[in-house]
């Protein structure tokens, strides 16, 4: 038997939210997006004017947004695997069984890392990899490694905040892969276990069909965080040196609040929140298909 | 006849300026805040040692006056954002914070009042006020553009040659560098050993990079960011000449210089890491402060070395001016505080405690220049600096987001000097030509 809901229940149930959504996320947008098709800088604020697609032509065939996009894109491949091959290697080992109180006390610690602001991920890196009073060189030179100019040279301070980001969100892979391991049936794993001593065996036919959607939630939030990444290399590198680090967040950063080109800067936030929801929407097309 | 005539002439001027000396001895600070007792005056300020001078004097000013001063604090790097946001807004800041790279910026958008609207009304102006005692250079560069004055000098900076005297000696010199030349060819060689360096150019990709290295390099070779017409100049012999030199200079400074900003390059001869940078005038008291610097009886100062022009130091600092977007009250209000703060009556108090004042007056105390050191050098800087040593114009912020990040890869040689310098050229055009300098829609100024 089914009971009929009003409208007006489902109304005042979801209404909140919705209201909510449309005044924080929606209308926001919706404001974006129309400035996006405007030259509105704040400096010359009395020179608006509607410009169509104009400021989506002039981020589109412009190199250095491709280049941002070059270096974000890289920094993708590069750090989402790691953390992902680490995450799931962490996981793994967490998961085996007789691990008690130990496991308890790394999962703690691995929250930690994520619960670090980004900002000031930045700022203890920029500290620690300090060419000359930095911990990382110090640790270096105990192995007679000679110090490593690591946020001045283009090639080692792209490499500082890749080791960075994967600091800080393996931790956040490895538990919503243990999470996913908590989801396997004991009694099958045990029973995969019986039949085959190779781990491998294991994990890619019981284990893995259980980590996929886990999997799918790590590479969208990752995807989309990796696109937007902006304090802690705002903050450690400030893009430099050179354009070495300039992401495509830090750049759309420069265009509006250091040139103040508010239009252009929203038509390549709209580029890149269209690039987030299809990469998304991929991911979600391409794996779940896996598992249903 | 015409003697009664003259006589009364004589008589009536005579009464007049009676009446206009009365007037004078008169004025003072409290009765002309009494009727804006009560109001509040939102400014931004950094937290540099000026700022935090001000601060410790602020308090008095708003027990004599009944005005409350409401400051918030902010890192150089969001200031002008911040204000721009507040203007465009028609926010709440009823005072603004200018450095002098944002002086057409903040008056072509017509965001600040221009300091005669106060200095004409008898009532809100000091009779001390005497703006001919301000540094000339200073006065028309931090707070003037296209001949109005705006704001009154501030937080005033020149860069100075800040050195370590004992490294120096060590190493045979009786004395700092007088040119860029020698700089380079006699102290760099002689200084740069044992994991030490003779020079720290801070360079990293903010204003830092635009104003401390590269104008630095420009304008003592006898360069230019523009010609007379806004073209680019940045491809003349005199502007590669400098250009050039900062790139072989680099070899005498501690690698990693481009991720130099001025805490790093500061911390660096602090700790005796360098013997020499060239700072602004506003870290003397950070070097002296013994928690913040280990260099002690060693500093020493002077200014910039001379290259082929002269000596043409950098020059940086801040004004403050009254908003046009606040209400009658508060431009008073921000008035009476801009002109207490920036008095010759407190320019020594200023200076006391840590500020840099633009007040000839007060650097014309003997005793002022065997306290402060960094005087003799400092007043030497402001007879021989360069108005438009960045240019002032409303373009500066995106024209230095282009020479920030070319000068960077020049100096990291991802691009040779001149073709950074033709690429820093083309862009600064391009950005010229929309903003109508190159069509007589706008005055070439800078």
């Amino acid at each position: 038997m089914t009971t009929r809901v009003r409208a007006s229940t489902i109304a005042a149930f979801l209404g909140p939210s919705v209201f909510a959504l449309a005044l924080v996320g929606i209308a926001p947008l919706l404001y974006g997006v129309w400035k996006s098709l405007h030259f509105f800088n704040l400096t010359k604020a009395n020179q608006q004017e509607f410009v169509g697609l104009a400021n989506y032509a002039t981020v589109l065939t412009d190199p250095v947004f491709w280049q941002s996009m070059y270096r974000t894109a890289v920094l993708f491949f590069v750090s989402v695997p790691t953390q992902i091959v680490l995450g799931v290697g962490i996981a793994l080992l967490l998961h085996r069984p007789g691990l008690g109180a130990l496991r308890a006390l790394t999962r703690l610690a691995l929250v930690l890392p994520m619960a670090t602001t980004y900002a000031v991920v930045g700022l203890l890196a920029q500290v620690m990899f300090n060419i000359k009073y930095g911990v990382i060189n110090q640790f270096l030179g105990f192995a007679g490694i000679a110090p490593v100019n690591w946020i001045g040279d283009p090639v080692n301070a792209y490499i500082a905040v890749i080791f960075w980001d994967v600091w800080q969100w393996t931790p956040f892979v490895a538990l919503v892969m243990l999470a996913s391991l908590s989801s396997v049936p004991p009694e099958i794993e045990e029973a995969a276990r019986l039949e085959t001593g190779r781990w491998w065996t294991i994990l890619r036919h019981i284990q893995l069909p259980f980590l996929v959607p886990g999997l799918v939630a790590v590479l969208i939030l990752r995807t989309a965080d990796t696109l937007k990444l902006f304090d802690m290399v705002f903050t450690m590198t400030r893009g430099g040196p050179g354009s070495a680090t300039e992401f495509i967040a830090i750049l759309i950063e420069r265009t509006g609040n250091r040139q103040f080109d508010i239009g252009l800067a929203s038509a390549q936030a709209i580029i890149l929140l269209v690039l987030t929801v299809f990469l998304a929407r991929a991911y979600i097309r391409l794996f779940y298909r896996e598992v249903r | 006849m015409k003697l009664r005539n003259c006589v009364s002439a004589f008589a009536f001027m005579a009464l007049g300026l009676a009446a206009g000396s009365q007037a004078a001895s008169a004025w003072s600070l409290e009765e002309a805040a009494k009727p804006y007792a009560g109001t509040t005056v939102d400014v931004v300020f950094l937290d540099r040692p000026g700022y935090n001078a001000a601060k410790e004097m602020l308090p008095e000013f708003e027990s004599k006056t009944g005005i409350k001063v409401n400051i918030t604090t902010l890192p150089y790097e969001n200031a002008l954002g911040e204000q721009v946001r507040d203007f465009v807004a028609q926010g709440d800041l009823d005072a603004a914070l200018i450095d002098l790279v944002w002086i057409g910026n903040f008056a072509e958008n017509g965001w600040i009042v221009p300091a005669d609207t106060f200095t004409k009304d008898p009532k809100l102006a000091d009779p001390d006020l005497d703006m001919n005692d301000f540094f000339p250079l200073v006065l028309n560069a931090f707070g003037g553009w296209n001949g109005t004055i705006y704001g009154l000098p501030f937080d005033n900076y020149s860069g100075l040659l800040f050195y370590n005297k004992c490294m120096l000696k060590d190493a045979g010199f009786d004395g700092p560098p007088e040119t860029w030349a020698d700089l380079k060819d006699k102290y760099g060689p002689a200084l740069t050993k044992d994991g030490k360096f003779a020079f720290a150019l801070q360079s990293k990709r903010n204003e830092t990079q635009s104003a401390d290295s590269f104008a630095r390099m420009l304008w003592p070779f006898g360069g230019s960011f523009l010609t007379k017409d806004f073209k680019s100049n940045l491809n003349s012999p005199e502007s590669q000449a400098g250009l050039n030199f900062r790139q072989d200079l680099m070899k005498y400074m501690p690698p990693g210089i481009v991720s130099y900003d001025h805490a790093e390059a500061v911390n660096a001869l602090a700790q005796g890491d360098v013997a020499m940078i060239t700072e602004w005038s506003a870290f003397y008291s950070t070097l002296t402060n013994k928690d913040t610097s280990k260099i002690g009886d060693c500093l020493a100062i002077a200014p910039e070395p001379k290259g082929p022009a002269g000596r043409k130091p950098a020059l940086g600092g801040f004004s403050l001016a009254v908003a046009t977007q606040a209400d009658d009250n508060e431009k008073a209000a921000a008035w009476l505080m801009i002109q207490w703060l920036t008095s010759k009556a407190n320019a020594q108090t200023y200076l006391e405690k840590g500020g840099v004042p633009a007040r000839q007056s007060v650097y014309q105390n003997a005793d002022n220049a065997k306290r402060f050191t960094y005087i003799p050098a400092l007043v030497e800087s402001w007879q021989d600096g360069v108005p438009e040593f960045r240019p002032r114009f409303a373009e500066w912020p995106t024209i230095t987001e282009i020479v920030q990040e070319w000068g960077s890869k020049m100096m990291l040689g991802e691009v040779s000097v001149e073709e950074g310098a033709k690429t820093i050229g083309a862009k600064m055009e391009e950005v010229l030509q929309k903003a109508g300098y190159y069509d007589g829609k706008k005055p070439l100024a800078q």
